[in-house]
């Protein structure tokens, strides 16, 4: 599926682009803020593991919501690859959750990395070219 | 084109994406590959003598020791320290240091309240200091690592690396007085001399030593040969069937420490219950009561009983390091670090005549997998488990703490720039107080470690209020004297300083990390 952009769109991003950007956005911050957390509680503040794991829930509950956000944007602006790689990103979270929970620092090092990086190219991609709105259907293949 | 840039080909996105995906992925298999899973904190050394087969060794039983003197006022016993030599593996003469010529040391069996007091004469080579751990013991017989007592001839200092103007030194030998005013509980003597305790205890330093009372008798629990004191631990075996130990220093007078691959815990690949090597038990078909204690230096164990039908067998949980539960916990495995204590029972009821059960360690690989077996030789008598235990237990409320307290226990740097492990980033100085506490105060200690650190408290029993910010687990029930942090774990511990005044310690009971710098000072004032 080719969806060459932009000719024949209005310019400016849609209201669901925006909604997504918020959410990437949001996420960004409280992705870069999980690694802090974790390094204070390590450092023996015990407050940090609750700051831990409130972070968690929020990178939990901004994924879900970005997922939202995609969705519109599959359907008002045509594009399928915020959907999918917002959807990659609340798998990975999830199972980063559980990792924690569990103890499992062998998986959960490398995979909240890997997340963070996920995040911020998916933040990157978001902001980097307008999310127009399509009034007509676009000119798929 | 609004852009100004050149717009980035849909070919290029998809390799900048599958780029990333592939050093994610290529990570996330490399920890899996190469991360310990389950996490093992410490290094294991390589036996290079040959290994006795599993199960074939009969399971020794520690001695009691006889009162040398019994009177209205106590008990009192007598203990030499000294080398010999002993078969561990067949046909090796091993030197071990010993109490009173056995390894594991004799067992002491005490009534609660009734005074013990204990010569110990010290024959080795080096100074030695005696702990009671779990002990509800006045300072001065705590056992402090400075408090040592020299051997004959001995012309050196302390042969630690810190001066210590409140150190009692004792020539020869010492009496170590034990009020034992404390529930009973299963307690066990070691060596705790300053920057070497774990390889004393490696050499064979350490004890059992039961504290029994009333409300344990009034159970009828099983006793006599029902109940078995199992003191686990592991060690290494070099060409000439001599214990294998990194050592800095293997005369254990200069420098201490080990060498860089075993900073983290030193772990054998010989399983040994009570100085034998995958020792076999015969049992009948009734109720046993295990009294098992991790004497090993660093290594943790799960331990599971599985039926040769393949069944696990239920490891009913009456007691912890200080005591019984005030009911039991069943379980189908128990976690075990160095120095905690489990009271067991086991129930071979089910099992005809002829049934081995295998003691195994689930976090082991290979024949660390192993501990010992017990073999059913004869039909016995259904005993049945009581539905309620201890009512003697302490609750401390969280609110009715005076103070609380953060503590991390990591990895760091000593003043000589060497790896050690640290509290709250300082190693241990006997000269500087490092917590102090008001006699009679309840406080709430929360403790954070970056890798395994099996955390003990002298002088008292704590409860577990919290593990990782969530409730404890059910194997934390009861009155503990020592908690096991995984890595990045923390727990919230609540206890009563009561007793004694005195200057006492905190510290990690992984041995190595306890000789390398991880010990705090606990003043009561
Ligand atoms: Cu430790």
């Amino acid at each position: 599926m080719q969806r060459q952009s932009t000719i024949a769109a209005p310019p400016g991003t849609a209201v669901s682009g925006w909604v997504l950007r918020a959410a990437a956005t949001a996420q960004l911050a409280a992705g870069f803020a999980q690694p802090v957390f974790a390094g204070v509680y390590l450092s023996g503040d015990f407050d940090g593991l609750a700051w831990h794991v409130v972070g968690a829930d929020l990178v939990s509950y901004l994924g879900i919501a970005q997922v939202g956000a995609a969705v519109a944007v599959w359907v008002r602006v045509r594009r399928a690859w915020p959907f999918w790689a917002s959807l990659a990103l609340v798998a990975g979270a999830s199972a980063q959750y559980l990792a924690g929970m569990d103890g499992a620092l062998w998986l959960h090092f490398p995979l909240g990395v890997a997340l963070v990086a996920g995040i911020a190219a998916v933040f990157a991609a978001v902001w980097a070219r307008p999310l127009p709105r399509r009034t007509k259907a676009a000119p798929d293949a | 084109m609004r852009d100004r840039s050149a717009p980035v080909s849909r070919r290029r996105m998809l390799g900048i994406g599958a780029a990333i995906g592939a050093a994610a992925a290529g990570g996330l298999a490399l920890s899996a590959a190469w991360a310990r899973r389950p996490a093992e904190t410490g290094a294991e050394l390589r036996s290079e003598v040959p290994l006795p087969q599993a199960f074939s060794v009969p399971l020794p039983i520690p001695p009691v020791l006889a009162p040398v003197a019994s009177t209205a006022d106590g008990d009192r016993y007598e203990l030499v320290q000294r080398e010999v030599d002993a078969e561990i593996l067949p046909g090796f003469a091993t030197r071990l240091w010993t109490y009173d010529g056995v390894f594991p040391g004799p067992t002491i069996e005490s009534r609660r309240g009734r005074h013990t007091t204990v010569l110990h004469r010290n024959e080795l080579p080096v100074p030695t200091v005696v702990h009671l751990h779990g002990g509800r013991t006045p300072a001065a017989s705590d056992g402090y690592p400075t408090d040592l007592v020299l051997p004959d001839g001995w012309n050196g200092h302390g042969g630690h690396s810190m001066a210590d103007d409140r150190a009692a030194v004792a020539n020869l030998q010492r009496e170590y007085g034990f009020p034992l005013d404390q529930r009973a509980a299963m307690l066990w003597y070691h060596d705790h001399r300053m920057d070497f305790t774990a390889p004393a205890i490696w050499r064979g330093l350490a004890g059992i030593h039961f504290v029994r009372d009333d409300v344990e008798d009034a159970l009828g629990l099983p006793a006599g040969d029902r109940e078995l004191p199992l003191m686990i631990a592991d060690r290494a075996f070099d060409a000439d069937g001599q214990l294998a130990y990194p050592s800095v220093d293997p005369t254990l007078t200069g420098e201490h420490g080990v060498t860089e691959p075993y900073l983290a815990g030193v772990l054998g690949d010989v399983v040994l219950v009570n100085g034998a090597p995958w020792p076999v038990h015969e049992v009948d078909t009734g109720l046993y009561r295990l009294r098992i204690l991790n004497g090993s230096n660093a290594r943790h164990y799960e331990l599971e009983a599985l039926a040769d039908d393949g069944r696990a067998l239920p490891l009913v949980q009456i007691g912890s390091d200080q005591g019984l539960l005030a009911a039991p916990v069943r379980h189908r495995s128990v976690p075990i670090a160095p120095a905690e204590r489990y009271d067991l029972l086991i129930d071979f009821g089910d099992l005809p005549v002829g049934a081995e059960v295998r003691l195994a360690n689930r976090l082991g690989t290979g024949r660390t997998a192993d501990v010992m077996q017990f073999r059913v030789v004869r039909a016995g008598e259904r005993t049945p488990i009581p539905e309620t235990l201890a009512d003697d237990l302490p609750e401390w409320d969280r609110s009715a703490a005076a103070v609380v307290r953060d503590l991390a226990f990591r990895a760091g740097r000593m003043d000589d720039g060497r790896h050690g492990w640290l509290i709250d980033g300082l190693p241990f100085d006997p000269a500087r107080p490092d917590v102090t506490a008001r006699l009679g105060d309840i406080e709430v200690w929360r403790l954070v470690a970056d890798v395994h650190h099996p955390i003990h408290l002298h002088l008292v029993g704590f409860r577990i209020l919290s593990r990782g910010g969530a409730e404890p687990l059910p194997h934390d029930a009861g009155l503990k004297d020592t908690v096991a942090l995984r890595p990045g774990e923390s727990a919230e511990i609540i206890t009563r300083f009561d007793g004694y005044r005195g200057r006492y310690l905190f510290h990690c009971h992984n041995a190595e990390h306890e000789d390398m710098g991880m010990m705090a000072n606990l003043e009561i004032v």
